[in-house]
């Protein structure tokens, strides 16, 4: 039993301790409850919309827009951060073998930065869209949410950059003398890349959200075209953090299913030659493509076509991940427990969710679907169907190495099926209302358009059947993590053999 | 160290009831101090908004008061199938935008209604593009919470200063695309209207001799006689369409000029060509001069002296088209 707690303790003791696996523990169940709310908040918008002209449920456009732009920021700044934090935090001391992270205290500071970013957005439920773009953010949006959110922001910003750092180094110094850097496992070197990427990405955006507030205090106008800015420029500061912020977010899923798919093909994983390369390709490329993101905003025709050909250079590193997966699955002797399940279905959506990308970066396709559901439905496909199911498989997985006990895998079997099923029905549905030409974030759509009509009912349903897969997840994790059947903690998914699991490779300090 | 050797803890209900409590009532503090304060979160501009709207202040136009009579007025937002045209009750024609005739004080009713398939809002405003300002109180429905179709609402308008006004759509854009009408407000007249009009000549001919005095501190000013004397700016009543001449002496020390005018605040719009020199072109202390012309609709104008100041210090008296 390497992840849970060796004895008892009182709850306080978790809370305020430093070491590794108690931190990861806060950070997963922050991450847990942050998506159970903003997936509370997608319900919302979702059945809103399921009627045109109504306004049955959200009551006006300004509560609407401050519904989706909390639902944004808690999905990418208080789930898939601390979530993929929060694992990482599990196991890169045990991949590394070190007795826990390089600073453990700066580990817990950053971690409990978390609760006050999420507490400082949650209570301002700013309506600027999670992007901000000025001018709005600068001149209308009303304070003190907008200025909450930027302090929010900031101090999640910190939080991430504080734990990149600590991940780094824990990487390349504490690992074993015994281990090179290379055989060093896949999850551990897609963390070892978000860290870097983050430290390289991050601080424009923490420019750009001080010159934001600057403005908004009217001392300053970088953005304010009044005051002889340019919004454009903040656009540029904020996808220059952002784009990279993608990969941020997707890699942790990729690795994680890099710790799933061998496990339960039992087989070796196939490359982890390519996989690092892969990894280290993507980390850089993200680089290259924050302006496929404006190219509508009047950038000129070299300049498009470098972004567009710096987008398509993700697909080889991209497609050079799902071939690993699938040459490590051929020939395997698959179990489909609910982990593998979600990496398979993560897989498959990942797929379809690139294919959607090559589009979007083509620029003469991007001037029809920008600002459309389209883009809704890509970043969601994305989010969605990769980012979430690894990251719930990678939960399903450790989840009997937590609390001791089995989830129910029939429950958890419903809860794939109703994901899978659902993310397809939303987000390719939403590509579709995208195509016919209905703009992101609106609150309300003539009834007049049939078929904007029928499409966001499809839409909606799906988002139904999907948030009933999270309560099944909700169950699975509430109920069976204190009644759940005692697991076989040498082997709780009943794989056979003795080093599938990695962490519990003789480990002198745990 | 073999698994097997170590202590196996696994969650139990009563840890798991106080983590879920913990965590509950964290949300629970965080829903009460949310929902006590909701109207304080989104509650004001940032500065630089408000150094914004300071900045809009020099436009902004109240409502005036209610001298005159009601005008209604009916509108209906429409667009093209094709939403590329959008206009006021008719696509085309004469009845598209109708021009509104009005004077200061009289009070304009809007009954608005969208009949159209998008989402409008209707409001006045005296500038010449763009979706605003709109003067305080014309607006049904705003450009982030619009009319939906069929729905409706009133609005009035009572201008306090002549000029061209505009109705239009300030959903941004749809003004642009046609959404938008003239309102021309006339100076207040009481019950005969001062429109400034030209008339035809109906022949009749009148005669005045005016000259233009000062006190000799060049504090006074007016016409005929210092004020405070019998005879000083004395009303001129004519009728509508009558030739009338003026003689005017410059009896003064100061440079003169003579018009009839609408607004005596703004000398430089001369009615009927009723100019005697300009403020350029001044009569000199002593020079004569004689202008006539025809007096046009009926209403109360005022003749002055147009060299800027001069009305405001006393040079303007009554001249009433009967």
């Amino acid at each position: 039993m390497v992840l849970e707690l060796k004895k008892p303790r009182p709850i306080w003791q978790i809370m305020f301790s430093t070491h590794h696996t108690d931190v990861a523990l806060l950070y997963t169940i922050t991450g847990l409850a942050f998506l159970f709310m903003a997936g509370v908040l997608a319900m919302l918008i979702r059945t809103h919309l399921f009627f045109p002209g109504q306004n049955f449920l959200i009551s006006d456009s300004v509560t609407f827009n401050r519904i989706f732009t909390v639902h944004g920021l808690t999905m990418l700044f208080l789930f898939a951060l601390p979530v993929a934090a929060g694992i990482g935090n599990y196991l890169i001391p045990i991949m590394v073998r070190y007795k826990d992270m390089a600073y453990p205290k700066l580990n817990a500071i950053a971690f409990w930065m978390n609760p006050i970013g999420g507490a400082l957005l949650w209570l301002g439920f700013s309506d600027t869209s999670w992007v901000s773009y000025a001018p709005y953010s600068v001149i209308r949006a009303p304070g003190p949410a907008a200025d909450m959110m930027i302090f929010g922001l900031k101090i999640l910003g910190i939080s991430s950059i504080l734990s990149s750092i600590n991940f780094i180094v824990t990487i390349l110094k504490c690992k074993h003398p015994d281990l090179p850097l290379r055989k060093v496992p896949l999850f551990a070197w897609s963390m070892l890349t978000v860290s870097l990427m983050t430290l390289v990405a991050m601080p424009s955006y923490a420019a750009a959200l001080i010159m934001l507030l600057t403005d908004r205090l009217g001392v300053s106008g970088f953005f304010n075209p009044t005051a002889g800015g340019d919004p454009i420029a903040y656009l540029h500061l904020f996808w220059f953090t952002f784009h990279p912020e993608v990969y941020i977010f997707l890699l942790p899923a990729i690795g994680m299913m890099y710790e799933l798919i061998p496990r339960f093909s039992r087989k070796p994983l196939f490359s982890q030659g390519s996989g690092v390369f892969a990894f280290v390709m993507l980390g850089m490329i993200g680089f290259a493509s924050w302006g496929h993101h404006m190219y509508s905003t009047g950038m000129d025709f070299t300049t498009k076509v470098v972004f567009m050909i710096g987008t398509l250079a993700a697909v080889p590193a991209s497609g050079m991940h799902v071939f690993n997966f699938l040459a490590t699955m051929w020939g395997g002797r698959i179990k489909f427990a609910a982990p593998m399940k979600f990496a398979v279905g993560g897989i498959a959506l990942f797929f379809s969710a690139g294919a959607g990308g090559v589009l979007n970066s083509a620029m003469p396709l991007d001037f029809i679907s920008h600002g459309t559901y389209w883009v809704v439905g890509h970043m969601h496909l994305f989010l969605t169907g990769t980012i979430a199911f690894g990251f719930v498989g990678m939960i399903y997985y450790i989840f009997p190495f937590i609390t001791g006990r089995m989830y129910n895998e029939k429950l958890a079997s419903i809860h794939f099926i109703m994901m899978l099923w659902g993310t397809v029905q939303v987000f390719f549905t939403q590509h579709l209302l995208g195509l016919e030409g209905m703009a992101r974030r609106v609150y309300d759509y003539p009834p007049e358009y049939s078929s904007w009509v029928e499409l966001n009912q499809i839409a909606t349903v799906g988002a139904w059947i999907l948030g009933g897969g999270f309560v099944a997840f909700l169950i699975n994790l509430l109920y069976y993590s204190s009644k759940g059947k005692e697991a076989n903690m040498d082997d709780p998914f009943g794989i056979g053999g003795k080093y599938y699991y990695p962490y519990q490779a003789k480990n002198p300090h745990h | 160290m073999s698994h097997s050797q170590e202590p196996i803890y696994r969650t139990t209900g009563a840890r798991f009831g106080k983590m879920m409590a913990i965590l509950i009532g964290i949300m629970v503090v965080g829903g009460v101090i949310f929902f006590i304060n909701y109207d304080y979160w989104n509650s004001y501009l940032p500065t630089a908004g408000k150094i914004q709207e300071q900045g809009a202040i020099g436009q902004h136009i109240e409502q005036g008061k209610v001298t005159g009579q009601t005008v209604e007025v009916n509108l209906s937002f429409l667009e093209s199938p094709d939403f590329k045209t959008y206009a006021f009750n008719a696509l085309s024609g004469s009845d598209r935008n109708p021009e509104i005739h009005a004077h200061v004080g009289d009070k304009i009713v809007f009954h608005v209604k969208n009949g159209g398939k998008s989402f409008h809002a209707f409001g006045v405003t005296a500038s010449k593009e763009g979706s605003g300002p709109v003067i305080d109180g014309t607006a049904v429905g705003t450009a982030d919470n619009p009319l939906k179709p069929g729905k409706g609402g009133d609005a009035t308008f009572v201008a306090s200063q002549p000029g061209e006004y505009y109705y239009i759509c300030t959903v941004p854009g749809h003004r642009e695309l046609g959404m938008e009408g003239k309102i021309e407000i006339a100076p207040a007249g009481g019950a005969a209207a001062s429109s400034g009009a030209e008339v035809k000549p109906t022949g009749n001919k009148v005669e005045f001799t005016l000259s233009f005095v000062m006190s000799s501190d060049f504090k006074q000013y007016a016409f005929n006689a210092l004020p405070g004397q019998p005879g000083t700016n004395p009303d001129i009543k004519v009728k509508s369409g009558d030739t009338v001449t003026i003689h005017i002496k410059n009896d003064s020390k100061s440079f003169h000029s003579f018009g009839v005018v609408v607004d005596p605040d703004n000398p430089s719009n001369i009615l009927w060509n009723s100019a005697v020199a300009t403020p350029d072109n001044p009569l000199k202390p002593g020079k004569s001069g004689d202008v006539t012309f025809v007096a046009g609709a009926p209403g109360t104008y005022h003749y002055i002296c147009t060299v800027p100041g001069h009305a405001t210090l006393g040079m303007d008296a009554k001249f009433i088209v009967e």
